[in-house]
């Protein structure tokens, strides 16, 4: 077999979200140029990568589960859509041409359009890359998001 | 051990992929006659020029860090089932423990008087993509007719009228996509079009290409004649099943395949635009030829061949039309397959720019339809591949809001919490 994953994951725990939607706006800015919340959503009209869901009293905030067979990736036309060697899914989205395969299959609707005049691409969550440790986890104000290993 | 593959598109990179999942030693071997691993369903964009690198699906790198041996600008011709062995154009003969056939699909071409007139063109590989192009400029090309109104079709002119040109579409059927979308669906995808300028020609087709070495004009089977600086034929593929005869596999409406893609003979797998695959919302076998299928059959496929013992989920239609500035989506079926179907529809196109439409049957969502608002509709689509009860939630299916919260908390236990999201875990219940 190859090589064993190594990866670990945003996990939501519905019991404990209360739907603040801080995981949303934490995602939004730390993918954002200016850094800057109100000007992510309105200047840059960025959208966030966590999706908060909410029917009567259950809620939860989902994302890219970073599947062990992701079918975003069997389906991506111009490979930007990439497995790394620990499992972790990779979108480039500059590499995208916006064809819409990966959000028509995802099964938890976690690869997202991005629709603009002068921009057509998917986007999802990247696990805040660059950054070390997922902004919506540390975001998070009831340990509704936690990272860990995967299971 | 060595595997051969023939083809070098979808399925093939698919394959590359299940077999590397398994065996990170055995030798693969690609042959293919083309010249690169390109995206087929991007072609189309070289009429607008898109970059060359941009049409490249996997780069030299893919194959060398895979260890993928190509052999590239030679067509394999026939197998040898005893011998176990690829004969190629050059005479060159390729030995094989496991085979994949990935030939994909070619174009159909009805019989059409003097469809064998330069200017004629179809549109399923790179090189003719380029050709159509080059033709077009030096004939300074003006009108073009295109045959069929399917997915290739629309996407020629729709990029042709970007560049200038004009179009008329002649459909045999009375509007778009009648295959693929409903009677909403294909309106206001054809009122899309005709703002770009496209025109339509329904319930007519081509009966004769006209021209003396080079197509001029086209003859309806209406009687009226039209010119035509170069004619597209874009009525759909069929399964290229040619190299498949050879080895004697068995062969339907495609390769038959079993559920771990092997066929009839033993060691010779198939996967993509060649094949017939199961089709999970009716259970018909069926070629149904589309880049994501062929990829995870691919994947499956070379599973397999290196030993790992998987079976495939089956197929469904999944189609997106991706040159619109308007996304539409589909899954599955569009219209109502019998009369215990239930139809939701939530149609604001008009006012705020959506459709939605979902198909219900015996409480399971069997299709759906999402057009300009297509956010997280890959929750139903696997709602249609794991056959989840939806009966308490079925109005909802047509809502911008749907989500996880509207699945059974077991689902999102079983998926969220447990993270089962290997490919065995996305099989119906």
């Amino acid at each position: 077999m190859s090589r064993k994953r190594k990866l670990m994951k945003v996990y939501p725990i519905e019991e404990n979200c209360i739907s603040c939607r801080y995981c949303e706006v934490a995602c939004t800015m730390v993918h954002s140029e200016s850094k800057d919340p109100v000007k992510a959503y309105k200047l840059e009209n960025l959208l966030p990568r966590a999706t908060v869901e909410v029917k009567e009293a259950v809620s939860l905030s989902l994302m890219c589960r970073h599947c062990k067979h992701p079918f975003c990736f069997d389906a991506c036309i111009s490979g930007a859509i990439m497995v790394d060697e620990n499992g972790k899914v990779n979108l480039d989205e500059e590499k995208c041409v916006g064809c819409w395969n990966c959000v028509l299959v995802c099964p938890f609707g976690a690869a997202h359009p991005m629709i603009r005049e002068e921009k057509r691409h998917s986007f999802k969550c990247d696990l805040c890359g660059d950054r070390g440790f997922p902004a919506c986890v540390e975001a998070c104000p009831n340990r509704a998001l936690i990272y860990d290993f995967e299971r | 051990m060595r595997y051969v593959i023939v083809g070098n598109s979808a399925a093939a990179v698919g394959c590359i992929t299940g077999i590397r999942k398994v065996d990170p030693d055995g030798e693969i071997v690609v042959i293919s006659y083309e010249d690169r691993c390109y995206s087929k369903p991007m072609i189309a964009d070289v009429l607008v020029d898109i970059p060359e690198e941009k049409l490249l699906y996997r780069d030299s790198s893919f194959f060398e860090e895979n260890g993928v041996e190509t052999i590239l600008g030679h067509k394999a011709v026939s197998i040898n089932r005893k011998n176990k062995v690829v004969a190629l154009d050059s005479n060159e003969l390729v030995p094989y423990d496991k085979l994949l056939i990935a030939t994909g699909g070619k174009p159909f071409v009805p019989p059409i008087e003097g469809s064998d007139k330069k200017g004629v063109f179809t549109f399923t590989e790179l090189h003719s993509a380029i050709s159509f192009k080059n033709y077009l400029k030096e004939n300074g090309a003006e009108e073009v007719i295109v045959i069929g109104s399917g997915f290739i079709g629309l996407e020629v002119a729709y990029f042709l009228r970007e560049i200038g040109v004009n179009v008329r579409v002649v459909e045999l059927l009375d509007r778009v996509l009648a295959r693929a979308l409903d009677r909403r669906g294909s309106e206001i995808v054809e009122n899309m079009l005709r703002e770009k300028g496209v025109e339509f020609i329904f319930n007519d087709t081509v009966e004769e290409i006209m021209g003396d070495e080079k197509v001029s004009s086209v003859r309806l089977k209406s009687g009226s004649v039209l010119r035509a600086d170069a004619v597209v034929v874009a009525i759909g593929v069929r399964p290229n099943t040619e190299l498949a005869q050879t080895a004697g596999v068995e062969i339907n409406k495609g390769i038959s395949v079993s559920d771990t893609m092997e066929t009839s003979v033993p060691d010779i797998f198939a996967a993509g635009d060649c094949i017939e695959c199961t089709d999970i919302v009716d259970g018909q076998k069926k070629p149904i030829p589309l880049f994501p299928l062929a990829f995870e059959q691919g994947f499956i496929a070379g599973l397999n061949m290196a030993g790992k013992n998987m079976e495939y989920l089956g197929g469904l239609v999944l189609n997106s039309l991706k040159f619109l500035p308007v996304p539409v989506l589909n899954a599955g079926v569009v219209e109502p397959t019998d009369d215990s179907c239930e139809v939701f529809v939530n149609d604001k196109f008009e006012k705020k720019g959506f459709y939605r439409k979902a198909i219900v049957k015996n409480g399971k969502l069997i299709g759906f339809i999402a057009i300009g608002e297509i956010d997280r509709t890959g929750i139903l689509t696997n709602l249609i591949r794991q056959k989840i009860d939806v009966s308490n939630v079925k109005e909802r299916l047509v809502e911008l809001d749907f989500g996880l919260v509207d699945l059974p908390q077991w689902w999102r236990e079983e998926k969220l919490k447990q993270d089962k999201t290997a490919y065995k875990d996305w099989r119906a219940f």
